[in-house]
């Protein structure tokens, strides 16, 4: 007989191991980035404006003359800090909406219900550029701040559905019936188990919130000069294509390769927690 | 046989049709040009609308590509203190509804454009004429509605009394300022129809009123009585967005384009020799904020200055198309003393990290602050790693704000705390008009050089009031002079006008600004 639950059924797909061993490399670059290039991303010698991979620079230089590598390599720590601080505010805020909606249920369901639509009909983009401009300052922070208000509603309408389908489990009735505070039998019973397939979700977001932060970037809302990302290196870098195509390029590879990993993983995950759902 | 005697006929039954400079087998020749929405043509309030505003109008004078003032609608603007000036206007000129255009049309129109309760936009440009002040009050309704300081001498003639002697007034009533414009009667009862079906005196007129967002076409005016355009028709189409334009050019879609800064590293290699790069009368300066104690040591100014590689900069974000600046004026302005600013406008880092610590360094950050959305990045990035890396200053940043106002707003009110973006475009060819525009207190570039020494005005009020051109030219270099001793601000580039033409045109012709009636088709 098989093992049942996630993990047996993950740990033995290549389809599993392939994104995580991509996703430490970045995590490993995001922390210590010196660790992988001894050359100053700020550096910059204008002389050798725009030239391709050479000796010493292996992804060339950009328009300033400054290290391409270097930069993708510092770039990786702002997207990937946005992307996981975005998703923890956005599950969050999920959490505690979802699970109050699901578990209650009555009228509390439908007034947060109703205000997770009114989330869900805004259009994020328009929203983002609107917050943005209005607040003036862009750190890290903001941005994540604000790519999690408007990627919450998702993930909280599946808490409630799966904190729904387990509130009338039998494991759930019987806690009830001997007296547990609600508390605990949210925290120990329902949440664990209606837990996997927000979190395959959440893994799916974080993807979708570094394309989000690199289209901000890119249109001149998200982070500007003197952070170091790659939606930033994007965004300099697409009007002189022609003249540089690797300072575009090289970027736009990290990212792809990033956003990637990130839905395959997701996919995989959702996968292993809800086969009924495995296309 | 049989159809070359139907022609001849024809030509015989109407005979203008056959006139000898319009040869029936000759097509028309339109060109189109791309422009921001202009919003009003009305050349008192317009502001950037000039290219339309120039083919529809005709000024009293006109600045050639040296900058060189001819008569165009004057015969001769003449005056021996430079207070009082005699304006002959040429005879049989008319406004493109058949009106004659005389001395009232100048008149009326100037005061119409010094009205203070009209709140016109280049009403600025007439406020050294006399009475000038009296149609602005600092509060109330003005007593007059015209200005005093005009006095009709007969149909073609007229007189303007200035407020203070100023030799450069007939620089000063050429093309680009368009509030010297003279009006028709027909502009008075509904400014705002006229703003958009405008009638002038120049070489085009209007075909159909300007709707937003639409392409609008002028047609040669045949009664005009100045130089003769070369092209028949011009059509001027609205982007929102210059880099369409761009585009647009290069699949000759749209004849020629103003090149947006964003563009200009790949001009040359995009359109070879239709890229056309012309003086331009516009100078950047790196300003710097004097009402920061870090900026009052003039050691710390010069080192910034020294500090900055300007070849190196216009090579790698403009292929190497603006000039570093060696002057305080543009060169297109006459008698501008290239090289004057001498060692101060050369990059030498190691004197430049000399003088800071003369000064006893740097202490803080050091933010940059430009305009965002102007195609600048580049260039202000430019300059913030050239000063950390060449100064040795650890944290320079280089920060755009959200748009122009934002910007004008913290720089009007002495909010910045680094270096900042300040640029002139002069509107004509003297340096007056720049030196005046920075260095004054109330010359327009508001804040752009924090430094208004009553001195300085002095001396460009001694130069103002030459007569002889020759001789302003050395007053003006004077002022020059004294202003490096001060160094209050590092002058950066001799901006270009860079415009790129369809496969369709043959040359461009630019005056202040683009000539575009000159404009040459290919056979």
């Amino acid at each position: 007989m098989t093992e049942r639950g996630v993990w047996p059924t993950v740990r033995r797909r290549a389809l599993f191991w392939l994104p995580v061993a991509v996703l430490a490399v970045l995590v490993l670059l995001a922390a210590f980035p010196g660790l992988f290039s001894s050359v100053d991303p700020r550096a910059c010698d204008l002389s050798a404006s725009a030239r391709p991979p050479s000796s010493g620079h292996p992804f060339g230089q950009d328009l300033q003359g400054c290290d391409v590598y270097a930069n993708v390599v510092y770039g990786a720590r702002a997207s990937l800090s946005i992307g996981l601080l975005s998703t923890l505010i956005a599950l969050g805020i999920a959490v505690v909406v979802g699970t109050l909606a699901g578990y209650a249920g009555g009228w509390v369901d439908s007034v947060l219900g109703r205000l997770t639509d009114v989330f869900l009909a805004f259009p994020f983009l328009l929203g983002a550029i609107v917050v943005l401009n209005s607040l003036g300052r862009q750190s890290v922070l903001a941005v994540a701040l604000v790519l999690a208000v408007f990627s919450w509603p998702v993930l909280a309408r599946m808490v409630r559905t799966m904190v729904r389908a387990s509130r009338d489990a039998e494991y759930v009735q019987a806690a009830r019936a001997m007296g547990f505070p609600i508390r605990r039998i949210l925290a120990h019973h329902v949440l664990p188990n209606a837990i996997g397939p927000v979190l395959a979700l959440a893994t799916l977001t974080v993807g979708g919130v570094i394309v989000a932060e690199s289209t901000l970037t890119f249109l001149g809302l998200g982070l500007r000069t003197p952070s170091v990302s790659w939606g930033l290196q994007l965004a300099t870098a697409q009007s002189r294509f022609q003249q540089a195509p690797h300072t575009l390029v090289y970027p736009g590879v990290f990212l792809a390769i990033t956003v990637l990993s990130l839905i395959t993983l997701g996919d995989v995950l959702r996968d292993a927690v809800n086969p009924k759902e495995r296309s | 046989m049989k159809r070359a005697l139907g022609a001849a006929l024809s030509c015989l039954l109407v005979l203008s049709s056959c006139a000898p400079n319009q040869p029936a087998d000759e097509p028309r020749k339109a060109i189109s040009y791309a422009v921001e929405e202009p919003i009003t043509l009305h050349p008192g309030r317009q502001t950037i609308a000039f290219a339309q505003d120039m083919v529809l109008f005709s000024g009293l004078t006109f600045a050639g590509k040296d900058g060189a003032i001819t008569f165009r609608n004057a015969e001769s603007v003449t005056s021996t203190d430079a207070v009082r000036w005699t304006i002959k206007l040429r005879p049989r000129w008319t406004f493109h509804n058949g009106e004659p255009v005389t001395a009232k049309s100048y008149v009326k129109a100037w005061s119409a454009v010094a009205y203070g309760p009209n709140a016109w936009e280049n009403s600025g440009q007439l406020a050294n004429i006399a009475g000038y002040d009296a149609l602005n009050p600092a509060n109330g309704k003005p007593a007059a509605t015209e200005l005093s300081g005009l006095k009709i001498v007969d149909d073609l003639t007229f007189t303007v009394t200035l407020k203070s002697p100023d030799g450069q007034f007939p620089a000063q009533l050429s093309q680009a300022q368009t509030g010297f414009y003279p009006l028709p009667e027909a502009a008075y009862a509904d400014p705002a129809a006229f703003a958009k079906n405008p009638i002038g005196n120049g070489p085009f007129r209007m075909t159909q009123p300007y709707r937003e967002t639409e392409p609008m076409t002028v047609d040669r005016y045949d009664g005009y009585q100045g130089p003769q355009p070369s092209v028949d028709e011009i059509t001027f189409k609205p982007y929102t967005d210059m880099n369409t334009a761009y585009t647009d050019v290069q699949a000759g879609a749209t004849d020629i384009l103003y090149v947006p800064n964003s563009r200009m590293g790949q001009v040359k290699k995009d359109f070879g020799d239709r890229a056309h790069v012309f003086q331009g009368l516009a100078i950047s300066y790196l300003g710097l904020p004097l009402w920061d104690k870090r900026y009052q040591d003039i050691r710390v100014r010069q080192a910034i200055s020294l500090a900055i590689d300007r070849e190196a900069v216009s090579k790698a974000i403009f292929d190497g198309i603006w000039e570093p600046a060696t002057a305080l004026t543009p060169p297109a302005q006459p008698g501008t003393p290239r090289g004057l600013c001498g060692d101060l406008c050369t990059f030498d880092p190691v004197r430049a990290r000399k003088l800071l610590a003369e000064a006893g360094g740097f202490s803080g950050t050091m933010e940059i602050r430009f305009p965002g959305g102007f195609g600048r990045d580049d260039l202000f990035n430019a300059y913030a790693n050239q000063l950390r890396q060449n100064l040795g200053i650890k944290d320079v940043t280089a920060k755009p704000t959200a748009d122009f106002p934002e910007f004008f707003e913290l720089r009007t009110g002495a909010k910045l705390s680094g270096p900042y973006f300040a640029r002139w475009g002069a509107l004509y060819a003297s340096q007056q008009n720049t030196l005046r525009a920075i260095y004054t207190r109330t010359g327009g570039c508001s804040n752009c050089v924090p430094d208004h020494d009553p001195a300085i005005a002095q001396l460009i009020a001694k130069a103002d009031a030459q007569v002889d051109p020759q001789r302003a030219i050395a007053g003006y270099v004077d002022v020059q002079k004294a202003i490096l001793k001060r160094f209050p601000a590092p002058p950066m580039f001799f901006e270009k006008n860079v415009f790129a033409t369809s496969e369709r045109i043959a040359s461009l012709d630019e005056g202040a600004g683009l000539t575009l009636e000159n404009t040459t088709l290919v056979r």
